[in-house]
């Protein structure tokens, strides 16, 4: 069976790169800001411009986002971390002025919810799964799939003119 | 319409169909509970007003700045008026609440200044002359202090004018206003703080 | 002008009471000649709100400021082109818009079913006419559009800046209101055969295409969204995860897990109360999106704020999902599954997993627009829940619906083997990995773009690999040329082949996505006339600055240079609009649009000796993938959604369901 063997090897090639390259560029890393400018980019796109509706401070093309963004400059050049200078926002602002909630106490629930949810989707779906599996079907057995190219040229037609015909939207 | 089975066809309690005919009415009150807990959320959404941001200095020590006056040059700090109740009032020459609420700060100026009140105006996001010709034509008298660069308004967390923070003799602000203030808040608010003692 | 208008909308909102009490008794009381005269009411409706509308439109074009509507949103500069889309870029006017197109579905329905109406059709239209009452009663109660001015102003205020800066509005609301009123004919459908108890799929059949054309409309309308914001807003991106963005997305997300279930309801009976659940609750989030933005329940550049009306939206919103959802919960045990679930390794199990994940990322974006709301309510605090919220939570789940997109098509229904779908995926996963593997080596470093890049190409590939596959098969099994058998082999399987091209579409809005995410990058700069700047491998002059000066404002233009190479490009003309009524002047960039990248370019603000000025420029590689893209998924749905012709089976193959069978 070469040609399935073929296939098994270029699929598990392409596995294989795939997962290669992900772990590559994970162990990599993201790229650091380098440039001064970068890094005020960093740190103003987690900061919301107060002035505009949802944009951050790196976004915003508001006189007040200048302002922050050259005070963060400012900091930056002191030596402040990026943490340090959110705090000194937040303490003028307060926690809004920062784009995502914090991961601490109820801000928790919105950040961990999507995992949660998608597990409990998981196993509603799994349950659901289990409950159709033991319903009993009303009519005759299923029919397992073959591909079309074991049929005969007029039982081909027929399948063909059947399964058209059911998708068909009989409105 | 089809209708299930009350009995289960081996005979031995309520088939699965009516369970779930009965249980229906749970699931029913179960939609009902969520529908009201996302009700009521919504409705204290509607109880609001999403505009107003809650001021996280109220309670803190206000943040020290030194200023130069905006035509004289001489600078001000805001730690050497400990012991004095201070009006800092973000305004600007381009905003037309500050217009609306300008007579009020006269007012109040006028009554307070002989009690050791100091007011202080830091125009925001404003040019030089501009800020000048505003006060002139409507009239002020107390010191105007340039922040040319804004950072004492991030500091103070201000970002719209006008907004008037009134710091206590302590150093601690006491009240921040959004929008303008009227003078009966004002003048109250003031009046308090001067009978609150320095520490 | 505005008694007219009154007036229509006083009997508008009488033949809408009297479509509903009519429907309702005629079907009670088994007079079909009373469910059919609330059919025809649905045309006297559509022509009466379309006079309403027409009095506004004459209002606004004859400048007749006694309305406080054209007073505030009108005036006599605005060139007539913006003065005809004033009729919706405020709370009232496009609320009478919503109107018109609620009648135009209602009289799509009454005449699409004049013949033959199925048992469904009085409560649908009821439920139908119900919605339009309150829609109705908005514009004759809180929000008033014909509503006059004690004293008539000289001039009106005109439409905000904003507004008015763009062709762009006048598709925009439009496509949108055609998307989320679209749903409300499922919605109907689906409480009908609830309230008839008649749970048969005809509901589902009846309404198919209904809810494909309103997704396709709502997907026009969210990329010219994108596209607005983009081209018209200025600050260099396409979304922002404005709440008000946010509730548009989330019915099209939910709709999109529906248009995929119900395959598996047709084909194997199975899903039937989570089908009815969804379509509720698309029709309930719809209804959420006007609560939110029209109720100043948060601060949005969208929202239409200051409206006193949240109460009743509210109220509504209630009425639908307890009504919707209770009545499912009531109705549920009637409903039972009546396939069976044969193997993990099937389209039917794709398809769950479609399901599992749109509705995740569904919840996600509503979670994330109302958390600020429900943190408030528990601990008085406020947060901000913006992009960064959005992007870490939804890119994985997006990730993982993109590996289904490939690999659905490649399952079988039913059960496929392992034999078989290694021989379909081989292909595209060479192509998946590969690209994966030239993208890392590239040098890029955010895992998700490595990932987005791959899974774009894997479902890409894989598409059009099933594409060419169903077209060979009928093309080996007719004798016919390829090419020659594209059309009739399209034709047999709309369904399948648009959903085929719009998963392809979504391959190529991915790319445009990623490329953009990851790759953009951006450049502030103050610039004095003849100064030149280099950025990104441009060369950039700045020439100077000239005004325009048109009624409606004052347009300051900067003129910039732009060579690549020592080539020459040609110029971009960023400025600042400046109207009379706003304090600030509003930008509108200039771009470049290319292929691969887009030079972008946006003026924030002038000296006040106006010689220099401040720039922002912005590489933006592979937005117009995005529009393409987007392009795409409304072809494919547009494929899908094409009528064909109707046919009775002459065959019953054995494992068939009964109802397929027959057109009724």
């Amino acid at each position: 069976m070469s040609s399935s063997g073929w296939r098994r090897g270029a699929l598990a090639a392409a596995l294989l790169a795939a997962g290669a390259s992900l772990a590559v560029v994970a162990a990599r890393g993201p790229a650091r800001p380098t440039t001064m400018p970068e890094q005020v980019r960093a740190v103003a796109s987690t900061l919301r411009c107060p002035v505009c509706q949802d944009l951050s401070v790196a976004d915003s093309p508001s006189r007040l986002a200048e302002q922050f963004r050259q005070q963060i400059a400012q900091e930056l050049e002191a030596g402040e971390t990026p943490d340090q200078i959110r705090q000194g926002f937040v303490r003028a602002y307060g926690e809004w002025i920062l784009l995502a909630p914090p991961r601490r106490g109820i801000n928790l629930v919105a950040w961990v919810a999507p995992i949660l949810l998608l597990l409990g989707g998981l196993a509603l779906a799994w349950t659901a799964v289990r409950r159709w599996t033991s319903v009993r079907a009303p009519g005759p057995r299923a029919v397992p799939s073959r591909s079309v190219g074991d049929l005969s040229a007029s039982d081909r037609r027929l399948l063909e003119r059947a399964l058209a015909a059911a998708s068909e939207e009989p409105e | 319409m089809e209708e299930s089975q009350a009995r289960h066809p081996s005979g031995m309690g309520p088939s699965p169909a009516y369970r779930r005919r009965r249980g229906r009415w749970i699931v029913a009150g179960s939609v009902m509970a969520a529908v009201a807990v996302l009700t009521s959320l919504l409705a204290f959404g509607l109880s609001r007003n999403p505009t107003v941001v809650q001021s996280v200095l109220v309670g803190r020590t206000a943040p020290d700045f030194t200023l130069p006056g905006l035509s004289s040059g001489q600078p001000v700090r805001l730690a050497t008026l400990r012991g004095k109740v201070v009006v800092v009032n973000f305004w600007a020459s381009w905003c037309a609440d500050c217009r609306v609420e300008h007579p009020d700060l006269v007012a109040a100026w006028r009554r307070f200044q002989d009690q050791g009140v100091v007011f202080l105006g830091i125009p925001f996001e404003d040019s030089t002359q501009q800020a000048e010709a505003f006060q002139r034509t409507l009239g002020g008298g107390w010191p105007q202090l340039a922040d040319p660069n804004s950072q004492t308004a991030v500091a103070f967390g201000v970002y719209g004018v006008p907004e008037t923070f009134i710091i206590g003799r302590n150093g601690v602000v006491a009240y921040k206003q959004v929008g303008p203030i009227p003078y009966a808040r004002l003048s109250d608010e003031v009046t308090r703080l001067l009978g609150s003692p320095a520490t | 002008m505005d008694r007219l208008g009154t007036f229509a909308l006083m009997l508008a909102l009488a033949l809408a009471v009297y479509g509903l009490v009519a429907s309702v008794a005629g079907v009670r009381q088994g007079r079909p000649l009373l469910v059919e005269s609330a059919r025809t009411t649905a045309f006297s409706l559509l022509g009466v709100v379309a006079a309403a509308n027409g009095a506004m439109l004459a209002a606004i074009l004859t400048n007749d400021f006694s309305i406080r509507y054209v007073a505030e949103n009108s005036s006599r500069a605005t060139p007539t082109f913006f003065k005809v889309l004033s009729l919706w870029s405020a709370d009232e006017g496009s609320l009478l818009l919503w109107n018109l197109i609620l009648a135009g579905y209602i009289a799509a329905v009454a005449f699409r079913f004049r013949k033959r109406k199925p048992e469904t059709f009085p409560w649908a239209m009821a439920v139908m006419y119900a919605v339009s009452i309150f829609y109705l009663t908005l514009v004759l109660g809180p929000t008033r559009p014909f509503a006059t001015l004690a004293s008539v102003p000289s001039d009106g205020r005109g439409p905000l800046p904003l507004l008015q800066n763009h062709p762009l509005m006048a598709v925009h609301p439009p496509l949108l209101y055609l998307g989320f009123i679209g749903f409300t004919v499922p919605f109907a459908f689906a409480m009908s055969a609830l309230i008839t108890g008649n749970l048969s799929d005809r509901w589902i059949r009846i309404t198919r295409r209904w809810t494909l054309v309103a997704w396709i409309f709502l997907a026009a309308g969210l990329t010219l969204g994108a596209l607005w914001s983009y081209g018209v807003l200025g600050w260099g991106g396409y979304w922002a995860w404005d709440p008000v963005e946010n509730v548009a997305l989330l019915p099209w997300l939910m709709a999109t897990a529906f248009l995929h279930s119900v395959v598996i309801q047709e084909r194997r009976g199975m899903l039937k109360v989570w089908n009815l659940s969804l379509i509720v609750g698309t029709f309930a989030l719809t209804t959420f999106g006007t609560f939110l933005t029209r109720g100043s329940i948060l601060s949005s550049v969208h929202a239409f704020a200051q409206s006193l009306v949240g109460p009743l939206y509210l109220a509504f919103l209630v009425v639908v999902l307890a009504g919707g959802f209770g009545m499912i919960a009531l109705q549920a045990w009637r409903l039972r599954s009546e396939g069976r679930f044969d193997s993990p390794l099937s389209r039917e199990s794709a398809f769950l997993g479609n399901n599992l994940l749109l509705l995740a990322m569904t919840f996600v974006v509503l979670l994330g627009t109302i958390f600020p709301l429900i943190v408030e309510a528990l601990t008085n605090r406020q947060v901000t829940v913006g992009g960064p919220y959005f992007k870490e939570s939804i890119v994985p789940l997006f990730l993982l619906l993109l590996f289904l997109m490939a690999v659905g098509p490649l399952l079988s229904w039913r059960r496929s083997s392992a034999d078989q779908l290694r021989r379909r995926v081989t292909l595209p996963a060479v192509v998946g990995g590969a690209t994966m593997a030239a993208v890392a080596g590239a040098g890029v470093r955010d895992l998700a773009a490595v990932a987005g890049f791959g899974l774009a190409a894997f479902v890409a590939a894989a598409n059009v690999l099933e594409l060419g596959r169903g077209v060979r098969a009928y093309a080996r099994a007719n004798h016919l040329r390829v090419p020659a058998a594209v059309p009739a082999a399209v034709a047999r399987n709309r369904r399948l082949y648009g959903g085929l091209v719009a998963h392809v579409g979504v391959a190529v809005a991915i790319v445009g996505i990623t490329a953009s995410s990851a790759f953009a990058r951006q450049t502030e700069v103050t610039l004095s006339p003849g100064q030149v700047v280099t950025f990104a491998g441009y060369t950039l002059r700045y020439q100077g600055q000239h005004d325009v000066r048109q009624p409606q404002r004052r347009v300051l233009i900067a003129v910039v240079e732009v060579a690549r190479d020592g080539k020459p490009l040609g110029q971009v003309h960023p400025s600042l609009n400046q109207y009379p009524g706003a304090s600030d002047p509003i930008g509108t960039p200039s771009i470049k649009y290319g292929v691969l990248k887009d030079f972008y370019s946006s003026v924030i603000g002038f000296s006040s000796d106006g010689t220099q000025a401040t720039f922002r420029f912005f590489l933006n590689p592979g937005v117009m993938w995005l529009w393409v893209g987007g392009a795409v998924i409304v072809l494919g749905g547009l494929l899908a959604a094409w009528p064909g012709r109707r046919r009775t089976v002459a065959l019953e193959p054995p494992a068939r369901r009964r109802e397929l069978a027959v057109v009724s």
